[in-house]
């Protein structure tokens, strides 16, 4: 081995304490890396090999009835690949473990080959249907699991308001439920409320009176088609529109798609947004190590150059630095990237559900990986490799200058400066007379206390939400749908269930809402006089009450439609008469999931030319009755899917809990590593610099305390300087994250409380405490006696 | 030890430097020849140029006048790559404070300069030289003052080179070390005939030279030749 690498593992072993600080801050960087990526593309590649396999749609049609032939018609078109036809329905099962009615959508599938069918069904369990009986259902595999359903058990639904007994053949899993939510509404799969039923094609459509007819289409485009999905649906829809079209469903709305494809556009992001901070930060700290060693080695660089080095030696030599320490985190980062991959390839399974989603390693990401955190050891390198190679000879030969001196601003203000005490003076003079090192401290700690407050803040954005929309905006404590619009006389039936306290109607309607070229089709939710158990909120939180006309819009839609109060959008019922009006927008509301659009329900049904229709309705219950209100429910024929508001909360706090807490964990430890890194490093290197002025104090008489603290007051001025910046860097952070997260699916409330603030000031500084432990510990361990000889 | 061939030619060769306002004179235009196989001493207190001399003449800094020739070409042409081709081609250097890198043993120090040429002493012959063999493994720590001097004189000579040029290489020592190192300076340029260029402020240690040159306030003021050196084993202050 040449000597110089020698020489280059004995300085790299000598500081390795300093180093390990930097190696550490890269490991994560690189490891956010290859963790994130390996997960993004583990994700990605199930995902396309899931979809291509079993043929995932690129269109759903949802319709009231359509007779074959339309979709036949629609069939021929140019652009479509294939269709294909089926029966969707929500029903209510019978389940016998679960003490609520759980709501299941039936969906019809070929009895044979319903594999290749266009989002085929991929069957975990059982041997799926057979030829003797048509009472055969498949059902989702997560919802089975999660009621204890086996193959072969026999379950109940009410179909056509006839109860059946169905045999349970399978289980599957299927491309369109990789995220097994019912719609955009939902925000984490609940697989003991929602499954999903596969029934055979033929038998599904006798049972339900769709004979020679269908309520979806569902389908695949060419390649042309498929750059123009919005085109084809606005045609498909003026082609169906007679058939009462529900819903027009591009891919890219599809709500497990949409889940699926925000959660792989977050990992992109965060890929390279983590492992560009901490592999920034690492290389600003190695930066000051490099600037420092140059310094200290300044006698070593020009006897190498006087003995005949050339430059290009020199400067690899210091290189070798930066590409070492690089190296080290880089393989550090390999490590910590195959164990957060491995975490996350777990904690998603708990919510995709792929036929093979295995962790597996990827070279070439940990190749990058490695190469990426070289480049930045080489970078932080590079300063101090400058230092070096501007160094002439024989420059290099004479004495160190010695460090300025002299004054510095704060001690013109003479009155101040003389109560500060002496130790005070020399922290503050070392603050200010390294400015490359104190800056790079400052921007450290407050790139960690942000990271930090962030990580918080999301936190409670997310408990806000989930607040705002299941505890301030929808305030039932169950909601039930209805099969068909039915009269008030409903709404009084309602009343008589046990435990009822309070029943109230809602009605759903499903139109299009135009303004300009733009354009959604949703739900409007009818609201009766006197509600209360809907209450449409404004951002502030203020109840808002619905105007007897008109149409109060969420903020997000009126945004996409480009509306404001007192402006008119076109109004037109995908089904009924399907009469154009043009309303006014009378109110806006706020609401983080979802787009949404509200009126009163005798307005809304005058809309349609009907009165006083309803389709679902909210209770407030009894807890002592929730039981019987259950079983009354589980008998009645119009009621078609159930929703207890109760359930809902407890899972979204559980999964809240359970993933949230984690991730937001592993990066407040991963800024902490910031925090504590630079601050250890910055008084580690300042006890290396000044070993005869701490030796002489310890001669004089002062205690290891004593002397820490002045690197610790030290410590501590740069820390409050990022402190300062933290808060504001904080804010433009979770701000840039609440744009980033202000989708049509779902919205991040941008919530900042003076706790978090607090919190986030204790936790950054318990880390840069931990850090001054250290440092109190090096103090007392310095071999002063040895130190005072130290020549300078 | 009487040839005559100057190896190193000073002509006209004159270093200064600007700090800030004012443009510093370290050396007047200097006119020199260093005979090949000589032992010369430089001679003159602190800041008479002595080390400024030494610089131009080790490649390690440029004339601002005048020309430093080897052979027929001129150092003050030429470019830095050239430059440290001629350190480590030609010249072995000697420092007052030795200049050990402290992370490498005794060996290990003098192997930094044989790895740069083709055909070096083996550094084991080269710490024999200094009589530093059983010292081989120790680190500079580890070292007295003398002996790091003695490690780094096998360092400056297992390069074999053309002209060793020792600036101030006794000024950290005392007398009874300062002996021994200069006995094997003046051991190298009797029995190897390797031209010696000694740097000092001390006028005893001039007198184990063949000729003296001594500098004041960046000027030669004069030359005298010592047909009859005194051995280094005699020196005394």
């Amino acid at each position: 081995m040449p000597v110089l690498h020698r020489k280059l593992i004995r300085d790299l072993v000598a500081s390795v304490g300093t180093l390990l600080t930097v190696i550490a801050i890269m490991g994560i960087g690189t490891g956010a890396y290859v963790g994130l990526g390996t997960s993004q593309r583990i994700l990605e590649e199930s995902r396309a090999d899931y979809y291509r396999q079993y043929r995932f749609a690129d269109f759903w049609i949802s319709l009231k009835k359509a007779p074959r032939s339309a979709a036949e018609r629609l069939a021929a078109w140019p652009e479509v690949a294939s269709l294909r036809t089926r029966v969707v329905f929500d029903v209510l099962l019978d389940v016998p473990d679960a003490a609520r009615p759980v709501t299941g959508r039936l969906l019809s599938v070929p009895s044979t080959g319903y594999a290749q069918s266009i989002n085929g069904i991929h069957l975990q369990r059982g041997a799926g249907f057979s030829e003797d009986r048509d009472e055969e259902v498949i059902l989702s595999e997560a919802f089975a699991r999660a009621h204890g359903i086996e193959v072969g058990d026999r379950l109940h639904l009410v179909l056509n308001r006839r109860r059946q007994a169905f045999t349970v053949v399978g289980t599957c899993i299927s491309p369109e439920y990789v995220y097994l939510v019912r719609g955009p509404g939902d925000l984490i799969p609940d697989p003991t409320r929602f499954g999903v039923l596969y029934v055979k094609e033929r038998y599904a459509r006798e049972v339900l009176d769709f004979k020679d007819a269908c309520n979806e289409i569902t389908g695949q485009l060419t390649p042309r088609g498929r750059r123009q999905v919005e085109e084809f649906l606005a045609r498909a829809d003026r082609l169906l529109s007679p058939y009462g079209v529900l819903d027009l469903v591009p891919r890219s709305r599809q709500a497990s798609h949409s889940f699926l494809h925000d959660e792989l556009s977050g990992l992109a992001v965060s890929a390279t947004v983590m492992p560009g901070i901490f592999l920034a930060v690492a290389a600003l700290v190695l930066n000051i190590l490099m600037l420092r060693l140059a310094r200290r080695q300044r006698t070593t660089v020009g006897t190498l150059k006087a003995l005949g080095y050339s430059d290009l030696q020199v400067t690899l030599h210091f290189l070798g630095f930066g590409v070492v320490v690089g190296l080290l985190g880089g393989l550090c980062g390999c490590g910590i990237g195959l164990g957060l991959a491995a975490a996350m390839i777990r904690m998603y399974r708990q919510f995709f559900e792929f036929p093979s989603f295995a962790y597996s390693v990827q070279p070439d990401l940990m190749l990058i990986g490695l190469l990426v955190s070289v480049a930045f050891g080489a970078l932080g390198a590079l300063r101090g490799v400058l230092a070096v190679l501007r160094l002439q000879p024989a420059e290099a030969m004479r004495p160190t200058p010695p460090e300025r001196g002299g004054r510095i601003a704060l001690e013109r203000l003479g009155w101040l400066w003389r109560r500060l005490g002496f130790r005070t003076h020399l922290a503050l003079r070392s603050v200010f007379r390294n400015r490359v090192r104190s800056l790079t401290g400052v921007f450290s700690a407050a790139l960690a206390t942000a990271i930090m407050f962030m990580a918080l803040v999301m936190y409670d954005s997310f408990v806000y939400l989930v607040d705002f929309q299941f505890e301030q905006v929808v305030r039932s404590d169950v909601d039930l749908g209805m099969r068909d619009e039915a009269s008030r006389a409903a709404l009084l039936d309602a009343r008589q269930l046990p435990g009822v306290q309070r029943a109230e109607p809602l009605l759903g309607v499903t139109c299009d809402l135009r303004h300009g070229y733009r354009s959604r089709r949703l739900a409007i939710t009818g609201l009766s006089a006197g509600h209360s158990l809907t209450a449409p909120r404004a951002s502030d939180g203020a109840p808002i009450r619905i105007p007897s006309t008109g149409l109060v819009l969420t903020r997000k839609l009126a945004e996409l439609l480009d509306v404001r109060v007192g402006d008119l959008v076109e109004l037109r019922p995908v089904r009924g008469r399907r009469t154009v009006r043009r309303v006014p927008v009378t109110g806006e509301v706020d609401s983080y999931l979802g787009l949404d659009a509200y009126a009163d329900l005798e307005y809304l049904a005058g809309l349609l030319g009907e009165s006083s229709a309803l389709n679902s309705l909210q209770f407030r219950v009894d807890p002592g009755a929730q039981a019987d209100l259950f079983r009354a429910v589980r008998s009645l024929p119009v009621a078609q899917g159930m929703n207890v508001m109760a359930d809902t909360r407890a899972n979204i706090a559980r999964t809240l809990v359970e993933t949230s807490v984690v991730s937001i964990g592993v990066m407040i430890v991963f800024a902490g590593v910031i925090a504590f890194g630079s601050t250890l490093n910055s008084a580690l290197i300042e006890i290396g610099d000044r070993v005869r002025e701490l030796s002489t104090l310890r001669v004089l008489g002062y205690g290891p305390a004593e002397v820490a603290g002045i690197l610790v007051r030290q410590g501590l001025l740069v820390f409050l300087a990022g402190l300062l910046l933290a808060f504001p860097l904080g804010y433009l952070m979770v701000s840039g994250l609440a744009r980033a997260y202000d989708k049509e699916l779902y919205r991040l409330p941008l919530v900042i409380r003076f706790d978090t603030v607090l919190q986030t000031i204790g936790l950054a500084s318990g880390f840069m405490l931990l850090a001054q432990v250290i440092v109190y510990r090096q103090v007392r361990s310095l071999d002063w006696l040895e130190g005072i000889k130290v020549k300078e | 030890m009487s040839e005559t061939d100057p190896i190193l030619r000073l002509e006209g060769a004159g270093r200064t430097f600007r700090m800030g306002e004012v443009e510093v004179t370290a050396l007047a235009e200097a006119d020199l020849a260093i005979r090949s196989g000589e032992f010369l001493a430089i001679l003159g207190p602190s800041g008479s140029g002595k080390s400024t001399l030494l610089n131009l003449v080790g490649g390690t800094d440029r004339p601002t006048t005048g020309h430093v020739w080897f052979g027929d070409t001129d150092l003050a042409a030429m470019r830095d790559h050239e430059l440290t081709l001629y350190r480590r081609r030609v010249v072995g250097f000697i420092f007052q404070f030795y200049n050990l890198v402290p992370t490498l043993t005794a060996e290990e120090n003098v192997q930094v300069a044989t790895e740069l040429v083709g055909d070096p002493l083996a550094p084991a012959a080269a710490l024999e030289l200094v009589g530093l063999s059983s010292r081989a493994s120790h680190f500079p720590a580890q070292l007295s003052g003398g002996e790091q001097q003695r490690v780094a004189i096998a360092r400056a000579i297992a390069k074999r080179p053309r002209i060793l040029l020792a600036d101030e290489p006794t000024g950290a020592l005392d007398l009874v070390t300062a002996r021994q190192v200069l006995s094997i300076l003046q051991g190298l340029n009797r029995r190897e005939g390797l031209t010696i260029l000694l740097i000092t402020h001390n006028p005893a240690l001039a007198d184990i030279a063949g000729r003296v040159v001594r500098l004041a306030s960046g000027r030669l003021a004069d030359t005298r030749e010592n047909p009859n050196p005194i051995d280094a084993s005699d020196v005394t202050w």
